[in-house]
């Protein structure tokens, strides 16, 4: 579960996310906004990339950036955000599906059976050995997906996930969210696709005029 | 003649790849430095280097003439006229290029691949080691273009060096010599070979720097 409290955001003087108060518990969130009214922004502050200028962000109950940079990374481990614009690392898509494994010191067999795990949850597998940056923004918007499914995060923010999918690339990634919903996972979506907030969503966060609207039972 | 045009050739590649490798070694980790986290001291540090990039050879060789010369600060160490006086002078010429480069190259990564990193569980020193390797063929770029720019200059080499035959002598001060003594065949000569040099080490790293 991710708490923010009073939370306000600058990036140079003015603020972008002013007065935040807002909880992503476990369920599917949707965040949705115009353009450029702070949904990355309230993303990635909540997922411990942005320190908030005031207020609180409590990763179960804890505020990394009061802890020590060691532990911070700990903490920050249980949440994984995937970026809107997919960012791929050189190597193969196997290598970049690895990426948050071996960052874990997972033991190297553990490292297979996870990425393939990954790969074939996205319909990726033959992708596996193919090099990563000379992919379709399609395709690596699931690399990127599978790379943040192979860690198993207890907290996931995914930012527009469905950008750049086909119709049956949307729809498997509906089954993976349903799934991961099952499994108990808290996943806060921001997207402009009103269908797959429709379908998808427990909750929403309206986010307007620099601050946000909760709404339990959209 | 042959002969002495190889020897020419070689010192010059050893002298500015010794340079080079001095001045990466100080100018990387600099240049990460100054992009590490944004910050008005490191920003105006950032500027006076962009401001060096342009600093004319001359300059660079009169200052360290007078720092080397028998009479200054460091005439004691007596390296005025050698082979290290130039390749501390064109270690010195290139440091501003490649730290600007670099910074260029890191910045831009840091906005991608660090927070890519960081976002997906890595500490923020693995992030930083993933954006250097991410960044590892556009900072040999940025490497080839100082040395580039050191085995091209003359200032340097001619004031600190004296182009002594079979000890200082480099291509760009052989050349200016032999145009001095209307010797044009020879002077294009090694003026076709500093090319030949400078696009085949170019071209070398061009192709690492296409690696995905």
């Amino acid at each position: 579960m991710i708490e923010l409290k009073l939370v306000s955001f600058a990036y140079v003087s003015e603020d972008v996310i002013r007065d935040v108060n807002l909880v992503f518990s476990p369920g599917v969130t949707a965040v949705v906004g115009p353009n450029g009214s702070g949904k990355t922004t309230l993303l990635k502050l909540a997922a411990v990339i942005y320190r908030p200028r005031v207020g609180e962000v409590l990763i179960d109950g804890v505020n990394p950036w009061s802890m020590s940079e060691k532990a911070r990374a700990s903490v920050r481990r249980d949440v994984v955000y995937v970026h809107e614009k997919p960012i791929m690392l050189r190597g193969s898509v196997a290598d970049n599906v690895a990426y948050g494994l071996r960052v874990r010191n997972v033991p190297a067999d553990e490292v297979v059976v996870k990425i393939e795990e990954a790969l074939e949850a996205l319909g990726i597998k033959h992708l596996a050995h193919e090099k990563a940056q000379t992919l379709s923004v399609g395709q690596q918007q699931k690399v990127a997906l599978a790379r943040a499914l192979a860690v198993r995060p207890r907290n996931l923010l995914l930012d527009e996930p469905t950008a750049n999918l086909d119709k049956s690339g949307r729809e498997n990634f509906m089954e993976l969210v349903k799934e991961l919903r099952r499994k108990g996972v808290c996943i806060a979506v921001a997207t402009h696709d009103r269908l797959l907030a429709m379908e998808l969503m427990d909750r929403l966060v309206l986010v307007e005029n620099r601050t946000t609207k909760f709404i339990k039972n959209p | 003649m042959w002969q002495e045009i190889a020897e020419v050739v070689t010192r010059s590649i050893l002298i500015s790849g010794t340079a080079t490798l001095f001045a990466a070694f100080w100018s990387v980790p600099i240049a990460m430095m100054l992009t590490a986290k944004d910050s008005k001291f490191r920003v105006a540090l950032l500027d006076v280097t962009n401001t060096l990039v342009g600093v004319p050879t001359v300059l660079v060789g009169l200052v360290l003439y007078l720092l080397f010369s028998r009479s200054g600060p460091l005439g004691f160490l007596g390296i005025l006229y050698t082979p290290t006086s130039i390749v501390i002078g064109e270690a010195v010429l290139i440091t501003p290029i490649i730290i600007s480069l670099s910074a260029l190259v890191l910045r831009e990564t840091k906005a991608k691949v660090w927070e890519m990193a960081v976002s997906i569980g890595a500490t923020e020193r693995q992030a930083s080691v993933t954006m250097v390797a991410e960044s590892l063929p556009r900072l040999l770029m940025a490497i080839l273009l100082g040395f580039n720019r050191a085995i091209g200059e003359l200032g340097v080499a001619l004031m600190l060096g004296g182009n002594i035959k079979g000890f200082t002598r480099v291509m760009t001060t052989a050349i200016a010599l032999e145009v001095s003594k209307g010797e044009f065949e020879l002077a294009l000569t090694l003026g076709g070979i500093l090319l030949l040099v400078t696009f085949t080490i170019t071209a070398i790293v061009g192709k690492v720097g296409k690696v995905r």
